[in-house]
């Protein structure tokens, strides 16, 4: 008899602790921030800040509501993952006049790809054969773009970088 | 005198040399009662009805479960059950559809001492169990915490069902149970079970988090918890009695 009483307070054990799960609250991922960091054209490996930068979606026509920087130097833009390209509009300013802004239009392209991470988060996005074009205008202040990794899986390191 | 002790010692010996034979056949001082108990022996068929009742009153399941044992002698039953199952689960930010049969085999112990004439059980067994199934993704969001693009919530993933067929999986189980003889040859029970996922043939897309006859699989844990509730009906093949009871007759000598 006595080792029935072993079994049942084992099975007991493990079926009060089974409802114990972390299965109801997404910790383990999420769909990943673009990041971009700005270094000197002349010294690529200089890390440069950009003056009075400031970042905005671009839907169509419509400018969206400005990102907040993360830092001068490197930004996290989100990507949309619907569909194959994501716009923004980056401006900077030397000087604090209206008339020395300016704006330079940048498209990213890029397949989404949807991956499993877990029974809480279910899919996230992550961006591969990601491109960069700058949009040519009058006076382009972003002078080249490279993509440092074509595969975002996550925020933690730089996959583009912008000389200026 | 001398003469005496060798009478007596010669009488001894051969009394000592018959007692050989003499312990040939005891003496049984407690006669067997000659009406012997004899239990009944046989197959028990039934069904689980927590499936069934769980498909009537929940649309997104349908399951049904069939259960059997056979008796192999006081205490020992082979035991086993195979079912079907299909259920559909809204988690957040997707819905996913498992369907797909299993096969469980093992041994039931029973350690519940009857009374005169009870038939009932209290047991403790083992399964092997193996579960073949497909898994559809029927539709999912893409979690994303940023909401600059979609102010109102995740953007929708895909709308058509992504099929994973051709999983399986396998798994051992600790089964805890109960009968109770309703009336004769009928019987009501349930069982609880502790499952130990030994294989797990899963889609690289999209896990196995749901096993038919296994429950729900649990991020980083190879732990499943089910149960059943059964009638159960037993055809009796033949009657034995209990063999601890029996005296065992010395085998006597030619």
């Amino acid at each position: 008899m006595n080792k029935i009483r072993i079994v049942l307070l084992t099975m007991l054990g493990i079926i009060s602790f089974s409802a114990c799960e972390k299965d109801d609250i997404c910790v383990d991922g999420n769909t990943p921030l673009l990041v971009i960091g700005f270094y000197d054209v002349t010294d690529t490996s200089l890390v440069k800040p950009v003056p009075l930068l400031v970042v905005k979606g671009l839907d169509g026509g419509d400018t969206l509501a400005v990102i907040t920087n993360k830092s001068l130097e490197s930004i996290e833009l989100p990507l949309r993952p619907e569909t194959d390209n994501t716009t923004f509009v980056l401006s900077q300013n030397p000087t604090t006049e209206a008339s020395t802004l300016n704006e330079d239009v940048i498209t990213f392209n890029y397949e989404s790809k949807e991956v499993f991470i877990s029974r809480a988060c279910g899919f996230v996005a992550n961006y591969d054969n990601l491109s960069g074009t700058v949009g040519a205008d009058a006076l382009n202040w972003i002078l080249a773009i490279e993509v440092k990794t074509t595969l975002v899986a996550n925020s933690n390191e730089t996959h583009v970088k912008i000389y200026h | 005198m001398r003469r005496m002790s060798r009478y007596i010692i010669s009488t001894l010996l051969v009394l000592i040399a018959f007692s050989g034979y003499s312990q040939g056949k005891s003496i049984d001082l407690n006669p067997k009662d000659t009406l012997v108990y004899k239990q009944p022996y046989g197959l028990r068929i039934g069904i689980d009805l927590s499936r069934p009742l769980t498909s009537f009153f929940n649309d997104d399941y349908t399951g049904l479960e069939f259960v059997g044992d056979y008796r192999l002698s006081q205490k020992l039953y082979v035991a086993g059950e195979v079912g079907n199952e299909k259920k559909t689960k809204q988690e957040d930010v997707y819905n996913f559809t498992t369907s797909g049969s299993y096969i469980k085999a093992g041994i039931d112990y029973n350690t519940y001492g009857n009374w005169y004439g009870e038939q009932n059980m209290i047991t403790v067994g083992g399964r092997y169990a193996f579960g073949s199934f497909s898994q559809t993704v029927n539709n999912y969001q893409i979690y994303d915490t940023e909401r600059y693009w979609s102010p109102e919530g995740f953007v929708s993933g895909s709308t058509t069902a992504e099929e994973f067929g051709g999983l399986t999986a396998s798994w051992l189980e600790a089964v805890v149970g109960v009968k109770m003889e309703l009336f004769k040859n009928m019987y009501l029970g349930g069982s609880v079970r502790i499952g130990l996922l030994i294989t797990n043939k899963e889609s690289e897309r999209f896990p196995n988090l749901f096993i038919p006859g296994f429950n729900k699989v649990t991020d980083g844990s190879k732990f499943g918890v089910g149960y059943n509730y059964t009638l159960t009906y037993l055809v009796p093949l033949y009657n034995k009695a209990k063999k601890a009871e029996k005296i065992v007759e010395p085998v006597s000598e030619e």
